[in-house]
């Protein structure tokens, strides 16, 4: 054998990367898509749920409702699909970025509104609120976004496939 | 062994042209590849905007109730969004946005019901009730779209009062959240409670005769304000807490 010992875990961190990245890939995929579909069946709900932040003024509500599912969506399936992840990775960053702004706002001007992330939203119970755990969630989701702007190519991707490990230095 | 010191020359001048013909086959490979990618990539954005733009029309249309009939009996000054008990020159106006699926309303109504009967009784308000569905997403029937309806239609047929009975039978019998509401035939035979019977009454419930003046209602409660319900209204200013004492103090404060 001649691969140096000390070279050893470092590949099979380089090795391991893009599978990490393939399931954030994936999984932050499925968010988006599911997010964005349960926004379509009852459109009015989804506008009384942009509403209820207060921070939109009435002409962009319909956008903000009406089409910030399909962004949700195609961001999904872009990512699922592993096409043009890079992109659609900043828009999830940047989408992330905005929700958690609202989400935050909102606690901060003492309204007691759920999120309506996936879909419901509007008013609750000032006791039945889950601001903290609704930012870590999106927190968290924005790290995958960012991971996958920095590291775009991973594993079962359409496109934007690793190149895979050929020994050598270069690996 | 062929000897090739002759050809040395022009072989290593052959190995260069075909070297940068390699180089410039690589360059062009590169540059389509980039503008193919940049051609998609457009067209992916592109498809999206469109999406976008799609979406926004498709459900601005499902959401428009531009031609929604509304009930008879309906009060000044609600848009035909409200029923108002007590007389018009009551100093204090109560709006009582609620939902008949909503526990929270059906609270509203235990606690305080009695006092704005009374407030009604002496003169001192006039209450305007203003349906509202927002929760039908915890029901499995569109309860809250259905029982606003059938409220819409008693009214129509039977008056205010009719109206106020049938509320009061309607949170007598709330169903819980996440469930089947109450069945057509139910509200039919409530509304025949309330004083509203016949044929006409029993189609407008089965066929949601007022299913689009409901979601006018409680689209244009939204756009007022609405987050939440009960929403409780004196004189346009909102309770911070659906509670008798608030509503008392508020309507004290109102009259001066």
């Amino acid at each position: 054998m001649t691969v140096p010992v000390a070279a050893s875990p470092r590949r099979g961190v380089a090795a391991a990367l893009p599978w990490a990245g393939t399931v954030l890939r994936v999984g932050l995929g499925v968010v988006w898509v599911v997010a964005g579909a349960l926004k379509l069946p009852d459109p009015a709900a989804a506008e009384r749920a942009v509403r209820a932040y207060q921070l939109a003024p009435e002409a962009l509500v319909p956008l903000l409702a009406f089409g910030l599912p399909v962004l949700e969506i195609a961001v999904g399936l872009l990512l699922l699909a592993g096409v043009f992840v890079r992109p659609a990775a900043v828009v999830s960053a940047l989408l992330l970025a905005g929700f958690t702004a609202a989400v935050a706002s909102a606690w901060a001007r003492g309204l007691s509104i759920d999120c309506g992330c996936f879909g419901g939203g509007g008013e609750v119970d000032a006791d039945s609120t889950a601001y903290l755990s609704e930012i870590v969630r999106d927190v968290a989701l924005l790290a995958a976004s960012v991971f996958l702007v920095v590291r775009p190519r991973t594993r079962l991707a359409l496109l934007d496939r690793a190149v895979p490990l050929r020994g050598g230095p270069d690996a | 062994m062929p000897d090739r010191t002759p050809t040395r020359g022009r072989q290593a001048a052959r190995e260069r042209i075909a070297a940068k013909r390699a180089a410039e086959q690589e360059a062009e490979r590169l540059r389509r590849r980039r503008r193919t990618q940049l051609v998609t990539g457009v067209a992916v954005a592109a498809a999206v905007v469109v999406a976008v733009l799609v979406a926004v029309l498709v459900q601005s249309a499902r959401t428009d109730t531009g031609d929604a009939v509304a009930p008879a009996n309906t009060a000044a000054g609600t848009a035909e969004t409200g029923f108002a008990r007590g007389s018009a020159d009551a100093p204090v106006v109560v709006d009582v946005y609620e939902d008949y699926l909503c526990p929270a309303c059906r609270a509203f109504e235990e606690a305080a019901g009695d006092t704005l009967d009374q407030l009604v009784a002496d003169g001192e308000v006039v209450v305007r009730h203003r349906p509202v569905a927002i929760l039908d997403r915890l029901s499995d029937d569109e309860y809250s779209t259905r029982a606003a309806g059938a409220a819409a239609v008693v009214a129509d047929a039977a008056g205010v009062d009719a109206f106020a009975t049938f509320s009061g039978l309607l949170f007598a019998q709330q169903p819980a959240e996440g469930g089947p509401g109450l069945t057509d035939d139910e509200l039919i035979a409530l509304a025949a409670q309330a004083g509203a019977t016949g044929d006409d009454v029993e189609a407008g419930i089965r066929d949601r005769r007022f299913g689009d003046w409901v979601a006018e209602a409680t689209d244009r409660a939204s756009r007022d304000g609405l987050t939440g319900t009960p929403w409780i209204l004196v004189d346009g200013d909102p309770l911070a807490s659906p509670t008798v004492q608030a509503l008392t103090a508020a309507v004290e404060a109102a009259r001066g």
